[in-house]
């Protein structure tokens, strides 16, 4: 168990650190850890995902908070969100101290030149991974090895449809999946 | 006048129960309670803490408490602030994967969940084009936009990796465009 949470520690530190940007900056990282230990499934990430989008605080915190604790309980959930705020904090700190004016220099806009691009494939490769695991699924059978399912297909098509031309509203979006999933299911 | 650093946790955690959605939603409340009703930021001093927290490492809300904390009451000020920040936000996900743990093997729960996975897609799908025009716009961006893309459908790249490379990539053609990108 102390080994669990270390890693779960260590892990959410480096995210800390490396997760540049807004809300889903952090989702690569939860998706990552997932193929590399297993300490949730996909479709436990989806939810969580969902619900941190429609529970009040910071998304990234409450991924953090959502993971760790689907991961190793209660303990787990006060470590991911302690460290993942942990080295922004003295970091910080340590720029306000050093710097009374912020003044974003061109070594800084240089390096989001790379890191924006990056931080959209990053959420890209997850979208589409996701898309493909949700929309087609692999047979064991060699003369069908692909199916596709075409309900997941409507519901797909009919959220990115509308939902694309509107301001986002990520309330609204899982509402309409969630009501989509219902009716599709028992029709 | 000197903040107490009870009143500062009290009004991160204020503002944490009102935070839904990332991002800059929190700039309108930081300005309406410590810019407006009580002056521990000047509006100058909260537009440039949130350009500094989208630059630095982090929760962008997350970095713009300490910031602010800190301008009020220095050191123990961004600990009150992110405490107060992370509070409301971790006893609510808790309350909430306690009730989802119990009720998800109802069918019809599941079959939500079922579609409250597409919308997931469909909000990270979102995500990418709302950001889109202001990250891809350029040969450089392009380039690299696709190339991590690539890479990342191939191989199981560790997003720490791609951050590292992107990193040095964008200083190597930094250097080499002599400051410009075209």
């Amino acid at each position: 168990m102390i080994k669990l949470y270390l890693l779960l520690f260590y892990e959410f530190l480096k995210i800390g650190i490396f997760a540049l940007g807004g809300g889903y900056a952090a989702l690569p990282f939860l998706y990552y850890l997932q193929t590399k230990y297993d300490w949730y499934t996909i479709e436990e990430l989806t939810n969580m995902i969902a619900v941190s989008n429609i529970t009040p605080g910071p998304i990234g915190i409450n991924m953090a908070t959502y993971t760790g604790y689907t991961t190793a309980g209660i303990i787990g959930s006060i470590i991911s969100t302690i460290a993942i705020v942990l080295a922004p904090f003295f970091i910080t700190i340590t720029i306000i101290k050093l710097f009374n004016k912020f003044k974003s220099c061109e070594y800084v806009s240089a390096l989001f030149l790379g890191l924006r691009p990056a931080s959209c494939a990053l959420l890209a490769s997850i979208g589409l991974k996701l898309l493909y695991e949700t929309i087609i699924y692999t047979n064991e059978e060699w003369s069908m090895p692909f199916q596709i399912d075409y309900k997941s297909l409507l519901l797909f098509v009919l959220l990115i449809i509308p939902f694309s031309f509107m301001k986002k509203n990520p309330l609204m979006v899982i509402i309409a999946g969630a009501a989509g999933g219902i009716l599709l299911n028992s029709i | 006048m000197q903040a107490s650093l009870f009143e500062i946790f009290k009004i991160f955690f204020l503002i944490g129960t009102q935070l839904l959605g990332g991002g800059y939603v929190i700039v309108p409340l930081l300005k309406k309670y410590i810019v407006e009703e009580r002056q521990w930021l000047t509006e100058d001093e909260l537009v440039d803490y949130y350009a500094m927290s989208q630059c630095i490492p982090g929760i962008i809300a997350g970095n713009i408490a300490i910031c602010s904390g800190y301008k009020a009451r220095k050191t123990l000020g961004a600990i009150m602030a992110i405490l107060g920040i992370i509070t409301p936000s971790f006893f609510s996900i808790l309350i909430l994967a306690h009730i989802i743990t119990g009720i998800v093997d109802y069918p019809i729960v599941k079959n939500a969940f079922w579609g409250i996975r597409v919308s997931v897609i469909v909000l990270i799908l979102i995500t990418i084009k709302d950001i889109w025009a202001k990250s891809v716009n350029s040969k450089f961006t392009y380039f690299m936009f696709f190339l991590i893309l690539t890479a990342l459908m191939i191989l199981p790249v560790s997003p720490t990796l791609i951050i590292i490379i992107s990193a040095i990539l964008a200083l190597i053609h930094y250097k080499a465009a002599g400051g410009k990108d075209d």
